[in-house]
């Protein structure tokens, strides 16, 4: 056997032990004009930049700080290739699939969800390594010249990679979302809008820590740092998490990834406050900061938990065979199990979670009682949600999880704007002061909330209690109205027995009206 | 209701179906597309499906290719379910569909190489599946061809040889032919042919070109407005006629060929009187030397008939039952109605 075949055999050997999509991506992406006019255009462009800035710098290249100014450059050049087109080119690839009829033959095919989106996102990152390989001659360049700072171009290099890495994975996400053609032309002209919005941003925020240089030395730089990380991680794997639950087939379980990553990343937003507080103590978190990760926290959930709480009850088959026979596990397993009650009491549980975290904490009264608000706000609607969903159910079969979604945002937007509605229209006089009329609407609410801790105008402490007490007692309504629900939940995971299921298909005939 | 033929029985004496939908629905908001659907299809048997357009085929199909979910009832794929274990019924079987995609910047062993690795497959088993299905669809002169720049007939068996790669054991072509040119359906139908009967393979095959399925066919289902309203074997299914249901005396049409001699006429004159004095025969038609009769009678009846006419003296020299095809069948059987 000659080297040559030796060599096939190697590569045929190791493809074999890799992601199929990951192969045939790779082979297809190599193949295309997209790559290689991308690829040619990026050695062009450095090479151009590398000539006419010598020429530029002049013999203050040997002196000056001529190779911050050429790395600059270099990483827009390759921030576009590897944060704008290898992105969009995921985001394309997967509606191509759909676009070609490809999809259908790739799904019922033994390749998991998993796999598929894997390795869309792996075979990008091979196209990101290739123009990164591309691009090292020049950064080896500057490398020789003074200004050069090994710390921060490696920072900026594998920060670059990770976005490249993120922004390719939500790019995927959002190609799994929409299946008709019409949102699909809707979807890439929003998508080629957000990656010019990022990529501007990624430039921006470039070009400003490359004007200065980076505080390595400084703790906090590392806190920001390992914050940002983990919190694009978890997005990251949220964004995956979406993309398998779009691809995975309706009778399989595509809600508990989601709802597992929900769970993660609040409990990591809210560890990482508590971590750093007992690192350098409460009086150090900025009040704000705090503030802000509740209104984080409120949206994560309000959004999360109107999926959640809003889907099918029916668990298939296939679901609650994989869920463990003890009772006690399947009990503690509900909340993070497919299904509209279920839901609920998932995001009940971590309202409440959260209003305890606020009261414990040793923050201002402010800062705890918009915890505690944001908390029953995002309780009231979503538990309004909720119940709308199981009404319209029980009305019409036809009504969808997503007609309860649209309803209850809609319900939401009118509840804000109602208490504005009589001076709009003249029959009462617009003013500034906040009037307990004003409570249906969160943001007005909260804002008013954060006032009180400057004491401001005619807001004081006494109003918010009002409000607080209002905002309980309509939670505590909402509550009742869910509670069985939420209870049916949990004993129908608990007391189903595999031997129960009748495994004859016609069993199910009887659930058509 | 969906009369079983009696070929049903013996058909079952088989063994387990390596195909079977049972009871299976599939409603789009008030459209019922599949109306409790179920049929059984046995290895080695090549299954006609055949419908109007929107008669609830290519649901049916889909559901059986785990592609969707039915509302209720279930399909079975060499035993398991489709909604239950959609994983392990797609290493069972093979789908076709009408329409389906192709990459760019691809060659024909690329895209066999790609889904042997989809389902698994490695190194001397992935390279020796994609010899088997390059000879077997005779694709091998053209491996190294772009596949965008395929004709449609080789595109066909490029695509029913992405079915065979992992060597399923039941294949659903929803369509094989549509586009075809007269060579490529004769070749690709051969093809069809030999799965069943030398790869023991169940095909499962829609078709408009019933001529064509009735050639390949040992069974079919035919469907409409998303219910079955037959079911059996060819010949079974080409024999009956609207309304019949009495396996015994089922009315059939027989014809009746005399010798052509110098008194031809004559004798048709007399073939013609005589057939009309006979009991369970009504609807004489006569040409020159045949006369076409429609009789309601057992098979019995039909021996005696036979018998008194020879005793009658007339010249036969051919007497058969007259079978409608499969597209008189299909005419007869179903009643136009869309949905």
């Amino acid at each position: 056997m000659s080297a040559g075949d030796k060599f096939f055999h190697l590569a045929d050997y190791l493809t074999d032990r890799l992601n199929p999509i990951l192969v045939k991506e790779t082979r297809q992406a190599l193949k295309s004009r997209q790559f290689i006019i991308t690829f040619m255009l990026l050695l062009t462009v450095a090479w151009l930049i590398s000539v006419f800035g010598t020429v530029w710098f002049g013999p203050a290249i040997e002196y000056g700080s001529a190779g911050r100014a050429f790395f600059v450059a270099y990483f827009y050049v390759i921030g576009f290739a590897s944060l704008f087109v290898v992105p969009f080119g995921s985001f394309r690839s997967m509606l191509n699939e759909r676009d070609h009829n490809t999809y259908e033959l790739l799904s019922i095919s033994t390749l998991s969800p998993r796999q598929i989106v894997n390795g869309k996102l792996l075979s990008s990152m091979v196209q990101v390594f290739i123009y990164y390989s591309a691009i090292a001659p020049f950064i080896a360049f500057t490398s020789l010249l003074q200004g050069f700072d090994l710390a921060m171009v490696t920072l900026f290099l594998v920060m670059g990679l990770l976005w490249s890495f993120f922004v390719s994975m939500v790019a995927l996400m959002l190609s799994t979302l929409s299946s008709n053609r019409q949102w699909q032309a809707i979807n890439t002209i929003g998508m080629i809008g957000l990656l010019l919005g990022l990529l501007f941003l990624a430039f921006i925020a470039s070009t400003a820590a490359l004007s200065e240089s980076i505080p390595f030395d400084e703790e906090e730089f590392w806190w920001i740092l390992v914050s940002i990380l983990i919190g694009a991680g978890s997005n990251f794997l949220l964004a995956q998490q979406i993309a398998i639950s779009r691809l995975t087939f309706e009778s399989d379980n595509r809600s508990s990834g989601i709802r597992i990553i929900f769970t993660l990343q609040f409990w990591l937003l809210w560890g990482g406050v508590w971590a750093y507080s007992f690192r350098y103590g409460t009086v150090a978190v900025d009040e704000d900061v705090i503030a802000s990760c509740a209104v984080m926290t409120a949206i994560h959930w309000f959004v999360g938990g109107l999926f959640f709480s809003t889907e099918p009850d029916h668990v298939s088959r296939r679901v609650r065979r994989n869920v463990s026979r003890l009772g006690a596990v399947r009990f503690l397993m509900a909340p993070w199990l497919p299904g509209g009650r279920r839901g609920l009491l998932l995001l009940t549980i971590h309202l409440l979670a959260m209003a305890l975290v606020g009261r414990l904490g040793s923050w201002p009264s402010w800062v705890q009682d918009m915890i505690t608000a944001a908390a029953l706000y995002v309780f009231i609607y979503v538990a309004l949600g909720s119940a709308i969903g199981r009404l319209g159910q029980m009305i019409s079969p036809e009504f969808r999880p997503a007609h309860a979604r649209v309803l209850t945002i809609l319900i939401g937007a009118l509840a804000m704007i109602a208490p504005y509605l009589p001076a709009a229209f003249g029959f009462t006089r617009w003013s500034n002061a906040y009037s307990l009329g004003e409570v249906t609407n969160p943001g007005r609410t909260m804002m008013i909330i954060s006032e009180t801790a400057y004491g401001s105008g005619s807001h004081n402490l006494a109003r918010v209690q009002d409000v607080l007490l209002i905002l309980t007692a309509v939670a505590g309504v909402a509550l009742l109205i869910n509670l069985r629900a939420m209870f049916q939940g949990i004993s129908e995971m608990v007391t189903w027995q595999p031997n129960n299921e009748k495994e004859s298909a016609s069993a199910t005939v009887e659930g058509i009206s | 209701m969906i009369e079983p033929v009696s070929s049903a029985a013996v058909i079952d004496q088989r063994g387990e179906p390596s195909l079977e939908l049972r009871h299976l629905h599939r409603f789009f908001g008030r459209l019922k597309a599949v109306d409790d659907v179920s049929f059984k299809a046995w290895p080695g048997q090549v299954m006609g499906f055949i419908g109007p357009n929107g008669a609830g085929k290519t649901t049916s199909m889909r559901i059986l290719a785990t592609l969707d979910t039915p509302t209720a009832g279930d399909a079975f794929v060499c035993g398991y379910s489709v909604v239950d274990d959609p994983d392990k019924v797609r290493r069972y079987l093979g789908f076709m569909p009408d329409s389906f995609g192709k990459y760019a910047n691809m060659n024909v062993v690329e895209y066999l190489d790609f889904y042997a690795r989809a389902y698994g497959m490695r190194d001397a088993q992935r390279r020796d599946a994609i010899e088997h299905v390059l000879v077997f669809t005779e694709l091998r002169k053209l491996a190294d061809k772009a596949i965008n720049t395929l004709s449609k007939g080789m595109s066909q068996r490029l695509g029913l040889g992405r079915c065979l790669i992992h060597d399923p054991q039941v294949m659903i072509l929803d369509e094989p032919a549509a586009g075809l040119d007269p060579r490529a359906r004769v070749e690709l139908r051969e093809l069809i042919r030999l799965l069943a009967t030398e790869m023991k393979k169940t095909v499962l095959i829609s078709s408009h070109i019933l001529t064509e399925l009735g050639e390949i066919c040992d069974s079919a289902a035919i469907i409409e407005a998303g219910q079955i309203l037959a079911y059996g074997t060819v010949d079974e299914i080409q024999r009956r006629r609207h309304g019949d249901s009495s396996e015994s005396t089922k009315a059939r049409a027989l014809h009746v060929r005399i010798a052509a001699g110098d008194n031809a006429q004559s004798s048709m004159h007399d073939l013609e009187k005589w057939l009309l004095e006979q009991p369970l025969i009504n609807v004489v038609q006569c040409s020159v030397a045949d006369a076409t009769f429609d009789f309601e009678g057992s098979d019995e009846d039909q021996q005696r008939l036979l018998q008194n006419l020879m005793a009658a003296g007339h010249p036969v020299i051919e007497f058969h039952g007259k079978t409608q095809s499969l597209e008189d069948a299909f005419m007869n059987i179903t009643k136009g109605i869309t949905q």
